[in-house]
């Protein structure tokens, strides 16, 4: 049975039909479901149709918020406009900014590992605080981030730095250690300085490995950046899907949230493709 | 996903055990609200046990969140569910589950409520922050206060933020800089205690608008089996005995039992039923629900709903939505009967019958 063989090989088109398959099963679980529920009840707003899904992505695409004060020149925009004033693209505007406030924050995060991977004095400042730090769950202090932050923008950035900031520097931490010391000392006998061997020896050889590991951490971004709008926000995708589940509004929550996957592939991709452009001599992903 | 598995396990359990008689089991969803905590003391209690025994039948009492309560009702995974008017009708009538309230358990008399500080009022609120669920019975209260406060057509420039409750209360104690908030007992309780904060409109000024249900799905109590009647019958029986208990002279044991439901102090659940108007007796739920104020005040909640496109984005009139009550008028279209007021159950308690 080669099905349980290492070594098998199977060709083009198996592959293929393999890879999509589930892909198919779980479509086709999904519209016998809403096929059957909506023969029982036509009204039904659990599991929507295709035809439903579609009305609600256009609606949502095409259309602003209901509760805003509706623009004076409504009628009469192109498609362009009509998609820019939606309710989609500015509840995307809206979490993307967030997003990439948080996602730019790392990178202080990742020079701060970086010395306390190095740097002595350093080291022995943050690492024991940092440790005890990232072990707290933010959201359960929520309270104490209100009265630091308020409850606006910054206390949602906030979240995700208090979040995710904490493993990468850890892992920046990490990954410095184990450059081996015996290049550090060559570094010293070629006449670098200490900040050469920082930026030049040691920063530029982990750094394909720090990206990946802010790849590994956009979902736990995107679920700070989720938690954080469903506490109170007036605009974001979650808080679109936080108020569309007050009246079941499937037949919207699921193209949003499809569209949420989508985004964060990208930004995956992007990262992934960066990184082999940047680093094309890194092997390990 | 797991319907297919429930289902063949439960045809091939009809095949296997055609003589194992099984009592017909149902669960009623109750979430912590000061009129729904008595459905804790029911079950524990042993009430609903004995009554769901008289009608043979078996009753399971399980406490949700609420949305989730909702949620499960609408999906079809519990047979009843308290809830509020306004949600009988944005969740399950919106979705098309034809739903009869067979219990009108209370009304807010003050457990909502919009607080401000700074001495911010409704003429000021316009431009300012509002903290609050969105689309609940927060939002209809604060617009009611505002058009009763002649500012019906600033509504929409009061910038609402979307709040959730389980945050809504320390976000606004701890945030200074957001002036106003829209909640409900005891958030409103814990709220009032920060100096400053006033309460510039309540639900006691709305009376018999915000009602508290207890709904089950219109397809269990017309089973051809007639276990569904049973069902509504024995809990409404349970509900009204232990109303009774409730409301009798030194209930004070009965009421801290209650209040351990939510894990809360007497003296807390009591000051929540001081803002609570609750329909002790099946007689004071029956002539609220057949008063004519009754469908005004759903009419008002309907156009809530309408207007907020709760009844759906593909809902182009109210009237697809139609209500039904207790004297058998209809508002709406008479082959789209969502949401039915029921008032056999009361009644037949009322008149000893159960």
């Amino acid at each position: 049975m080669s099905l349980l063989s290492i070594s098998v090989k199977p060709n083009r088109f198996t592959a293929w039909l393999l890879s999509w398959f589930l892909f198919a099963a779980g479509i086709s679980l999904y519209f016998y479901t809403a096929q059957k529920r909506h023969q029982e009840n036509p009204d039904d707003r659990v599991v929507p149709t295709l035809a439903q899904l579609g009305a609600g992505l256009y609606q949502a695409a095409m259309n602003p918020d209901a509760d805003e004060e509706p623009a004076s020149d409504a009628a009469g925009q192109s498609a362009l406009e009509r998609f820019r004033s939606g309710m989609l693209w500015k509840d995307t505007v809206a979490s993307a900014r967030r997003f990439f406030y948080g996602l730019a924050l790392l990178f202080p995060a990742v020079l701060l590992g970086l010395h306390m991977g190095l740097f002595p004095y350093f080291g022995t400042f943050f690492l024991r605080f940092i440790l005890f730090f990232d072990k707290i769950i933010a959201l359960s202090v929520l309270p104490i981030l209100f009265i630091a932050f308020g409850i606006d923008e910054l206390s949602k950035v906030m979240l995700i730095v208090i979040g995710v900031t904490p493993t990468i520097i850890l892992d920046t931490f990490n990954l410095t250690k184990s450059v081996p010391p015996e290049q550090i000392v060559k570094g010293f006998t070629l006449g670098a300085r200490d900040f050469d061997v920082a930026y030049r020896v040691v920063l530029k050889q982990i750094w394909p490995r720090v990206l990946n590991s802010i790849r590994l951490n956009l979902k736990p971004l995107m679920l700070f950046l989720f938690a954080g709008e469903m506490i109170a926000s007036t605009d974001g995708l979650a808080y679109r899907i936080a108020l569309l589940r007050r009246h079941m509004g499937m037949n919207i929550i699921i193209p949003y949230v499809l569209w949420v996957a989508l985004l964060l592939f990208l930004v995956d991709l992007t990262m992934r493709l960066l990184n082999k452009r940047l680093h094309p001599w890194f092997r390990e992903a | 996903m797991k319907l297919r598995p429930t289902l063949l396990f439960s045809v091939v359990a009809a095949l296997v055990l055609p003589l194992a008689a099984q009592k017909p089991a149902f669960t009623v969803g109750w979430s912590v609200y000061v009129g729904w905590n008595p459905y804790y003391y029911m079950a524990k209690s042993g009430i609903m046990k004995k009554w769901a025994d008289k009608y043979g039948i078996t009753v399971k009492v399980q406490r949700f969140d609420y949305a989730p309560s909702l949620e499960a009702f609408v999906a079809k995974n519990i047979e009843a569910c308290a809830m509020t008017n306004m949600e009988a009708l944005d969740m399950p009538a919106a979705a098309g589950i034809d739903t009869t309230a067979i219990i009108v358990g209370d009304y807010s008399n003050g457990n909502d409520a919009v607080l401000t500080r700074n001495g911010v009022t409704f003429k000021n609120l316009p431009g300012k922050k509002l903290l609050l669920v969105e689309k609940t019975v927060s939002q209809y209260l604060f617009e009611r206060g505002m058009a009763m406060n002649g500012m019906e057509s600033q509504i929409k420039r009061v910038h609402l933020v979307n709040t959730s409750d389980s945050d809504i209360a320390a976000a606004f104690i701890a945030d200074t800089s957001h002036e106003a908030v829209v909640t409900w007992k005891p958030l409103v309780s814990q709220i009032l205690k920060t100096p400053g904060v006033t309460n510039i409109f309540n639900s006691s000024q709305i009376p018999g608008e915000i009602l508290d249900l207890t709904v089950v799905r219109t397809d269990v109590l017309n089973r051809t089996d007639g276990s569904g009647q049973k069902f509504a019958k024995a809990l409404t029986g349970a509900w009204y005995e232990t109303m009774g208990l409730m409301s009798a002279n030194g209930a004070d044991k009965v009421l801290a039992a209650i209040a351990e439901g939510s894990q809360d102090s007497l003296q807390s659940y009591k000051e929540q039923l001081s803002t609570t108007h609750m329909l002790f007796t099946p007689q004071a739920a029956l002539q609220l629900a057949t008063s004519p104020e009754m469908k005004q005040k759903m009419t008002l909640v309907k156009t809530f709903c309408f207007n907020h496109g709760l009844l759906g984005e593909s809902t182009k009139s109210m009237d697809e939505v139609a209500i039904r009550y207790p004297d058998g008028t209809v508002e709406g279209k008479a082959d789209r009967i969502r949401l039915r007021f029921e008032k056999a159950y009361m009644q037949a308690v009322s008149e000893g019958k159960l």
